[in-house]
């Protein structure tokens, strides 16, 4: 077995036999991630529900309100209360009520004459039992108003179309059916980078910073092996459970949406083909490679496994960033954005869900990507040939550009 | 920098024959080395961690099988050698420590205060890996500030006061030249320039 092979093999047990790893790795996404989602879905429901059924105070302002509404059956679970408009407001405000409906006086005579009543619902956002409230009001007042423009248009033997002369119906032909793609789009990216990052730094601060506070590093310096045979066995170790998180947190992701996450009253399904699958799991490689590098190259910096740790929060909100801006309205993977590291790999995860994707895109997005790791490949390998963060890692981040000039 | 970790600004080393600057890989296969704040992967275990570095020193196969074997007699690790390192105690994992310097059986052996954290149990088995290198003709570097360690082990003594050398002998040439009794005091001599 090659020194690498030897130096790989022993990474990997060591990265294997640890728990904290493990749990970052496997049984947060596996276990906690679909988890969390079933539990939020039925949390969602069930309020809802709860919500719907619940008893609720709605004011009425002033003997025209409540003569308007009296024209109707109450909602379910509703109950009118005349109070004065000071009164109502206090009222909701301490949320003793849950909406008030204010008809101003002497309006409501007005209405078989052809004028208009204005009828003002005051609501809080603030306040979930009074949303509830304003959805109870609304088919009610949107009744009151089309019987009454019925009865209006009857007396000028008008059709109901003369009110509306152009009607606007939105079809969303993709996604009424199913939120499934749109929703994955918005949550993969962000959640597959997440996961590469929380996989990979783990792993790389415990393997650099954490071997030199153990002073592991040093016997493994002082064997027949060059600092780059050690930093490579280490990228790769990084990588490979930065993958591997990445990999489980899809498989419990698409066993998740897969077998239907029911969030309110429709149910979520994705299901991906094999060759999207495919594509995903092809630019997850090279992301991996270049966080992995990025990664080893910061923690190396570090002389203890709390620096490490501390130098960790940064890299991932750096790596966070670009997955966080492929969420913006408007920010779509174009030939400008599949050259920009990370942002292109969550665009093309974003795009590949959606079912958008082109396949230059694609192949920019992979050579971007690659090449990148490549280059934390080699920022991380000069990290190793540095005396200085061998052992001390003080006054690392200039030595660590230094040493990126020297060859490898 | 005799195992390599620095870099000289001047000068050469050879460790049996070989040129450290010239030759670092082959030159660390004929190095040990143990010193104070060496740790051990305590998620190994130990056979695990001395197949290892078996294998980095560049032992395989029934060569490697034949040193596991003779390093686990000879340090007596058969009880413990496969647990993990974190579930030994420290003597255990001390002469693990030792069995991962000596392993690929080196010409020579840097041993930098081995012993500085040691209680005097631990401290013993550093003694007598000493000892038995030097029954077997193998070289060892030893730093300590323990002068009777340094009596008891070393053919050859080297005083050094920051980073120079001002004395270098037998210990008996040493008392001798320093008119003193004991090793410290001749220490002391030689480091407050008396010589």
């Amino acid at each position: 077995m090659s020194a690498f092979g030897v130096l790989l093999k022993k990474e990997l047990l060591d990265v294997v036999r640890d728990r904290r790893t493990l749990l970052l790795t496997l049984v947060l996404p596996v276990v906690l991630y679909p988890g969390l989602l079933a539990v939020m879905g039925v949390i969602m429901n069930l309020g809802k529900e709860r919500l719907k059924n619940e008893p609720l105070i709605v004011a009425t302002v002033g003997p025209d309100a409540a003569t308007l509404l009296a024209r109707r059956p109450p909602p379910p679970k509703t109950t009118y209360q005349p109070k004065s408009r000071a009164e109502a407001e206090l009222a909701l405000k301490d949320k003793a009520i849950a909406a008030i409906v204010d008809v101003p006086p002497g309006s409501l005579a007005g209405l078989p004459e052809g004028k208009q009543v204005v009828a003002t619902v005051l609501y809080t956002k603030r306040f979930d039992r009074s949303m509830q409230a304003l959805d109870r009001l609304k088919p009610i007042l949107q009744a009151l108003n089309d019987s009454e423009l019925t009865g209006r248009l009857e007396s000028r033997q008008l059709e109901a179309e003369f009110v509306t002369p152009v009607k606007t119906d939105p079809v969303d032909l993709e996604f009424q059916k199913d939120l499934g793609p749109l929703i994955a789009s918005r949550l993969l990216p962000v959640l597959l980078l997440t996961m590469l990052a929380l996989g990979g730094i783990y792993p790389a601060v415990d393997l650099t910073a954490g071997e030199k506070e153990r002073g592991t590093l040093e016997t493994l310096l002082v064997a027949s092996v060059t600092p780059t045979q050690v930093m490579a066995a280490k990228y790769v170790t990084v990588a490979l459970a930065a993958c591997f998180s990445a990999l489980a947190n899809l498989a419990a992701m698409g066993g998740t949406f897969g077998a239907g996450l029911a969030l309110g009253p429709t149910t979520v399904t994705v299901h991906f083909g094999p060759g999207t699958l495919a594509m995903m799991l092809v630019c997850l490689v090279p992301a991996a490679l270049l966080i992995a590098g990025l990664a080893l190259a910061v923690a190396s910096t570090a002389r203890t496994f709390k620096e490490g740790q501390a130098l960790m929060t940064p890299l991932l909100l750096v790596i966070l960033l670009p997955a966080l801006a492929s969420q913006m309205p408007g920010v779509e993977l174009t030939t400008a954005t599949a050259l920009v590291p990370l942002l292109n790999v969550s665009l093309l995860v974003k795009a590949l869900a959606l079912g958008t994707v082109q396949p230059l895109h694609v192949v920019l997005t992979l050579v971007t990507v690659s090449l990148s790791a490549l280059g934390a490949l080699k920022l991380a390998a000069s990290a190793f040939q540095s005396e200085v963060f061998r052992f001390s890692g003080t006054d690392g981040w200039k030595e660590l550009f230094r040493s990126w000039r020297k060859p490898v | 920098m005799l195992s390599g970790l620095l870099t000289p600004l001047r000068g050469t080393s050879r460790i049996g024959g070989v040129s450290v600057q010239d030759q670092p890989l082959e030159a660390r296969r004929h190095l040990g080395f143990l010193t104070a704040s060496t740790g051990l992967y305590e998620r190994l275990t130990g056979r695990e961690v001395l197949q290892t570095f078996g294998r980095l020193q560049g032992l395989d196969g029934a060569a490697l099988e034949a040193r596991l074997t003779a390093t686990i007699d000879e340090l007596e690790l058969s009880r413990f050698v496969d647990q993990r390192c974190g579930a030994m105690s420290s003597g255990q994992q001390q002469r693990i420590s030792i069995g991962r310097a000596v392993v690929h059986d080196p010409l020579a052996c840097v041993l930098d205060e081995p012993t500085a954290t040691l209680d005097p149990l631990a401290s013993r088995d550093i003694l007598e890996l000493v000892k038995r290198a030097q029954r077997r003709n193998r070289a060892v570097l030893f730093s300590t500030h323990r002068m009777e360690e340094a009596e008891y082990l070393c053919t050859r003594l080297l005083f050094m006061r920051a980073g120079k050398v001002v004395a270098e002998g037998t210990t008996e040439q040493l008392l001798e030249r320093s008119g003193q009794r004991s090793l410290t005091a001749a220490f002391l001599h030689f480091a407050e320039g008396k010589a």
